[in-house]
């Protein structure tokens, strides 16, 4: 009798929970659920954005595969998130590691140095813009006067890139230097005395203890920052637009291009869908190596 | 005190009743089949055009203004440039879109295609019986299509050649009224580091797609047949882009220009490293202090096929299918058309004005810059559609997208020769066209 009446209690309960917790179900399939599905919808359709047009199965995606705009787009796309990544990591760790010792002024420069994160893009690929841009811009000015002319930072298609590349990682290393302090931080002090009691030099120490000991993070980090470089749109279409000659175009802003351009919503999200997919591959073979390392 | 306390304890049963209660209250709110007695108010949508905030002021003082007598009354609402494909197309799909509208130049063109903007012929009429629709020549034609007009003109962002007075004046040259005139200045140009022609070839601005369309629409070509196919590979289109190239190979366009937005070009204008080039015809009001003062608008310049000609850009009031009241949008629509002449009176708009009223008024006349664009660019002047006679939908995604960017980079980069770079734009605008 006893364990009826808890077990009509336990469901009543549940039941009542289920009832609460209904409308933010809903809310959240509604929100996240129904724009991929509406997505996908479009994807297999050649319409725009105002009527669906005919069904084309998977036609779109075909179209993507052999447009070598997309090829394109997608080895850009791939020399963009591994300099972005390892750029910004390399520099965020170092620094990591240098503000790990005291010295004057270190929380002001440690704020400073968060400044290209914490400032919109929009200002700073303004700012970006100014400096090199224009033949009296600084920096064209400047390699003018050491004998340096006619260096076209962003009409060039290779320099384009480099410079891109460059904004990227400035604008992502103060996450970086964020991430990796914390992880550095938690070595335990111990560690390294006992290395350096049995004699190991620096490099060895950074090799054999503070990379081991900080990889965990470090993988983290490159999960995250491989997303966020990934579906960068703000700082190429505001710094080139994916010019010159497309040189800078990522897949983002390909498919931005394909939607909202040249109207052509079904090969525009057959992108996002494509890059989507080699997203969650990347993301699967970085967990693999959280997991191995844990 | 203690019975009502009793009386509303909260516990789960009221709980969930009273969530049900809340949530069904709007939807019984909604089948109430009451209505208020007035009239449902009209929605126009007005993009952010001229000066800005300013523009959007007077517009806004104007719509209320608007007296409906027994028809629907108006309500304005200001809407900015950013994503306004998707403003528009997300609300008109949602049947949330406005009644009447401003927009891009061909947005009425691809909108009446897919059904959403309805002809506005009546609201044409209207004007006509007002005696308001005395446009310039060739403006209300422009906007003329199989199913009828597509929108009120209402502005006009035409293309014309500007040059910097005093910097030709101090190197002792004349501006330029031919093309190989262009080519000569130029290159004196060149000798004293002023470019020649100033344009920006960046992905995010459509100047210089504007400059050689128009270079080409000056020479007899377009990028369109008269039958509204791509045409791209014309003859004169063949020789427009050899002068283009060779301009670029004589250093008269700037390399760096390839990846210039409107910004950087303008601040070249400001510090008198261009000299010449084509721009819209308020460069001297986007320029301050001495080069606005500076900047002269050229005649137009003679092709080496004898002819002139240019660029233009319709600004149009569209008139959508989902209205509370056709009536009631046609007679704003007319009302408000007319109205728009305020813009140039107060100053608030840098295009040029489409009437002959309005080009008549002292605020235009005393400009000699204005007066030689209205008199001597404007009846040259062609839509992008060019050689085709009507404007079309597609024109939405040819202009501004990412094939005439690409073609206008390679071309300034001088990478390829004139053909080739003709025939990709021509693979690229049937690709876009499907």
């Amino acid at each position: 009798m006893t364990m009826t009446v808890r077990t009509t209690n336990a469901t009543r309960r549940a039941l009542t929970f289920t009832a609460l917790a209904a409308p933010a179900l809903v809310l959240m399939a509604v929100v996240n659920a129904y724009p991929v599905f509406y997505a996908a919808v479009q994807s297999v359709h050649q319409g725009n954005l105002i009527q669906q047009g005919p069904f084309v199965g998977l036609e779109n995606y075909g179209t993507v595969l052999t447009d070598p705009d997309f090829w394109n787009a997608a080895r850009f796309t791939a020399i963009f998130t591994v300099a972005g990544v390892l750029g910004s990591w390399v520099v965020g760790y170092a620094l990591g590691l240098v503000f790990r010792r005291y010295f004057v002024g270190r929380a002001a420069l440690k704020v400073l140095l968060l400044l290209p994160w914490i400032v919109p893009v929009v200002v700073t690929t303004m700012s970006w813009n100014w400096l090199v841009a224009t033949s009296s811009s600084p920096l064209p000015v400047l390699f003018e006067a050491v004998g340096l002319e006619d260096v076209l930072f962003l009409a060039d298609p290779t320099l384009a890139a480099v410079i891109v590349c460059l904004f990227k990682i400035w604008i992502s290393f103060p996450f970086m230097f964020v991430m990796m302090s914390a992880a550095l931080e938690g070595i335990d002090p111990t560690v390294y005395e006992a290395a350096t009691l049995d004699g190991a030099g620096r490099w060895t120490v950074l090799t054999a203890i503070t990379l081991p000991l900080t990889a965990r993070s470090v993988y983290i980090s490159w999960v995250l920052m491989s997303m966020f470089t990934i579906n960068d749109f703000p700082t190429i279409f505001l710094l080139t637009g994916g010019g010159p000659v497309d040189a800078t175009t990522t897949l983002v802003v390909l498919a931005y291009d394909r939607v909202f351009q040249a109207f052509q919503p079904g090969t525009g999200v057959a992108i996002a869908f494509v890059m989507t997919a080699a997203l969650i591959a990347i993301s699967l073979a970085l967990f693999r190596s959280i997991r191995r390392v844990h | 005190m203690r019975a009502d306390a009793k009386h509303f304890r909260p516990n789960r049963r009221n709980f969930l009743a009273l969530g049900a209660a809340t949530a069904a209250a709007p939807m019984l709110g909604a089948c109430d089949g009451g209505g208020s007695p007035s009239l449902e108010s009209l929605t126009f949508w007005d993009m952010v055009w001229g000066t800005g905030a300013p523009y959007t002021e007077v517009a806004e003082t104007i719509a209320a203004e608007y007296d409906p007598g027994d028809l629907h009354p108006v309500q304005y609402q200001s809407i900015p440039w950013a994503n306004w494909y998707q403003t528009f197309t997300s609300a008109v799909a949602s049947g949330t879109g406005p009644a009447v509208s401003t927009g891009a130049s061909f947005q009425p063109f691809f909108f009446l295609e897919q059904g959403t903007v309805a002809p506005a012929d009546g609201a044409i009429d209207l004007l006509e019986a007002d005696g308001k629709a005395d446009f310039l020549p060739g403006i209300l034609d422009a906007m003329n299509t199989d199913q009828g007009y597509a929108g009120i003109p209402w502005g006009l962002d035409l293309r014309v050649f500007w040059y910097r007075e005093s910097i030709l004046q101090d190197a002792g040259l004349e501006p330029p009224t031919t093309w190989p005139e262009l080519l000569e200045v130029g290159k004196q140009l060149r000798e004293i580091d002023v470019v020649g022609l100033g344009l920006a070839a960046g992905s995010d601005t459509t100047d210089a797609q504007k400059t050689i369309v128009s270079l080409m629409i000056s020479n007899g070509g377009g990028l369109f047949n008269e039958n509204a196919e791509p045409d791209v590979t014309s003859e004169a289109n063949i020789e427009t882009l050899e002068f283009v190239l060779e301009l670029v190979r004589e250093g008269i366009i700037d390399p760096r220009s390839v990846s210039y937005n409107s910004d950087n070009l303008d601040s070249d204008w400001g510090s008198g490293r261009v000299g010449m080039g084509f721009h819209q015809t308020g460069l001297d009001r986007v320029l301050s202090g001495e080069a606005a003062e500076d900047v002269r608008v050229a005649s137009p310049l003679v092709s080496p096929n004898g002819l002139t000609g240019s660029l233009y850009y319709i600004n149009a009031i569209m008139l959508y299918t989902d209205t509370p009241d056709t009536a009631s949008g046609e007679q704003f629509a007319a009302w408000y058309a007319a109205q728009t002449d305020k813009f140039w009176t107060d100053g608030v708009m840098i295009d040029l004005p489409v009437t002959e009223r309005v080009a008549a008024l002292p605020e235009i006349t005393e400009n000699p810059n204005v007066v030689k664009s209205i008199e001597e660019w404007q009846p040259v002047g062609k839509t992008i559609a060019a050689q085709s006679p009507q404007a079309f939908g597609a024109l939405n995604s040819v202009d501004g997208g990412r094939a005439m960017a690409s073609f206008v980079q390679r071309v300034v980069q001088g990478e390829s020769e004139a053909l080739p770079l003709l025939e990709t734009l021509q693979a690229d605008i049937e690709e876009l066209m499907g």
